[in-house]
């Protein structure tokens, strides 16, 4: 916790931009321990603030996914009612709601895809990243617009490669060995290049770094 | 396997794309609370996240907040998130509104400034101008007044429109008492009054309420207004002080 009120405040000191320390803490909500208990509640005015927060970035996401408003409605509502019906699952001190919610929110709209594309599933049990306890002192808040804005413009400045094996894997839910296929490259390199990108999309957005 | 060799597939693994055998041994790990691991995998995660918020952006519809509030059981009404562009659309939607209504030029200027300024409140004011605006530019609108005949009582207009919904403008409202609230109402032909959505009037006795969804404007009576307790009711409790007859809808 002390982590995080430092780096809130070194965030805030730093508004003018440039340098981007944590970008995920700017807006950490310090309410947001208090939006879990009453989720845990089941407090309907804490869905709509959740939804307030999270409902936009959550809808973008699917609807870049499956690219059909409709159905993205739906999977954004099916997202908000899986998170209502798990809240119990995150640590109301210390969990970070707005990724929890987005990794939901990737999982249903890539499960949709490869169900509808007839695709086989990926070896992976994508419900893992629903893994709620993982959730936990992030730095992160995400995803409030301005942030959205940054996060695009690192990605614009990966290398071209890097940038699309992390929207394959990431939006179009493809296994490495479907990408290797796709960018006809040998599965090795595949692996580098995600494994660079993500490092280098850290070090642009400067995510803390443990020791 | 140990942790250091698993490490350069923790971010593999955020992204769902780890293969066997690391894939289940970062399982393994994880779940026995190996905190090497869940360190790494959760920093891997924090960075997936990211590329979740750099999804081109876009809206949803105003009535996906709606939906998801009622579905599990919540019948409130405000708005959803509000874009830039929306909040724009807004405040050129408040100098429709306020031509209508004879604002003052200071009085809208204050207006608009609070409504850039305020951010919470805002959200459900500019959704409801939006909305608003779309119900008075939208084609089909039928226009209902009600309140002439009388010297001192709630005055007014109501817009219907098939696609967009209904506006209520009302100015002269008494303040309503302690826990209560206004309730308009849409009474359809040969039926009974269905609600649509509470309101309160500003100090200045004025109101707009919108209820946003498409309306049959054909089969719609009348608009009404009742004061009600604050948790609203399914059906008038109380005699209307506001009753706007819908003439024939325009072909
Ligand atoms: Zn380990």
């Amino acid at each position: 916790m002390a982590r995080n009120q430092n780096a809130r405040v070194s965030a805030r000191s730093d508004d003018g931009g440039g340098m981007l320390p944590l970008i995920l803490a700017i807006y950490a909500d310090p309410e947001e321990p208090a939006l879990i208990v009453r989720l845990q509640h089941r407090d309907p005015k804490a869905l709509a603030e959740l939804y307030d927060s999270y409902g936009r970035a959550a809808f973008a996401l699917v609807l870049r996914v499956v690219r059909d408003r409709a159905i993205a409605e739906d999977l954004v509502q099916e997202t908000f009612l899986r998170v209502w019906n798990r809240a119990h699952l995150i640590d109301s001190e210390k969990g970070a709601l707005g990724p929890w919610l987005l990794a939901i929110a990737r999982n249903r709209a890539i499960d949709y895809l490869r169900s509808s594309a007839g695709r086989e599933r990926n070896a992976i049990e994508l419900n893992e990243t629903d893994h709620a306890p993982l959730y936990r002192e992030m730095e992160a808040e995400i995803l409030i617009s301005d942030q959205a804005r940054r996060v695009r413009a690192a990605m614009d400045r990966l290398a071209p490669n890097y940038r699309t094996v992390m929207e394959l894997a990431y939006f179009e839910g493809l296994s490495q060995s479907e990408m290797s296929v796709k960018m006809g490259q040998p599965l090795g390199t595949i692996k580098t290049w995600v494994r660079t990108a993500l490092q280098s999309l850290r070090n642009d957005l400067g995510v803390a770094v443990p020791s | 396997m140990n942790c250091d060799e698993l490490r350069d597939h923790y971010d593999l693994y955020a992204l769902d794309i780890a293969e066997e055998p690391e894939r289940g041994e970062i399982r393994t790990h994880i779940n026995r609370g190996c905190e090497v691991c869940m360190a790494g995998v959760k920093r891997s995660l924090e960075t997936v996240a990211l590329i979740g918020a750099s999804a081109p952006e876009a809206e949803p519809s105003s009535q996906l907040r709606r939906r998801i509030l009622a579905s599990v059981g919540s019948a409130e009404r405000r708005a959803g998130w509000i874009p830039w562009w929306a909040a724009a659309l807004a405040i050129a939607a408040l100098c429709v509104v306020a031509a209508y209504l004879g604002f003052n030029g200071r009085e809208y200027e204050r207006t608009v400034a609070r409504l850039r300024s305020e951010r919470r409140e805002q959200t459900a004011q500019i959704t409801s101008l939006t909305e608003a605006f779309a119900i008075l530019s939208g084609p089909n609108t039928t226009e209902a007044s009600f309140g002439g005949m009388q010297p001192m009582p709630p005055q007014g207009k109501v817009f219907l429109n098939p696609a967009r919904g209904v506006l209520l403008i009302a100015s002269n409202l008494p303040r309503t008492p302690a826990n209560k609230i206004y309730e308009m109402w849409i009474i359809p032909k040969g039926a009974k009054p269905v609600p649509a959505g509470l309101f309160q009037a500003q100090e200045n006795g004025s109101a707009m309420h919108v209820q946003a969804g498409t309306v049959d404007v054909r089969s719609t009576a009348a608009v009404a207004v009742t004061v009600e307790n604050e948790a609203g009711a399914d059906q008038p409790t109380t005699q209307p002080l506001i009753v706007a007859a819908v003439p024939p809808a325009p072909r």
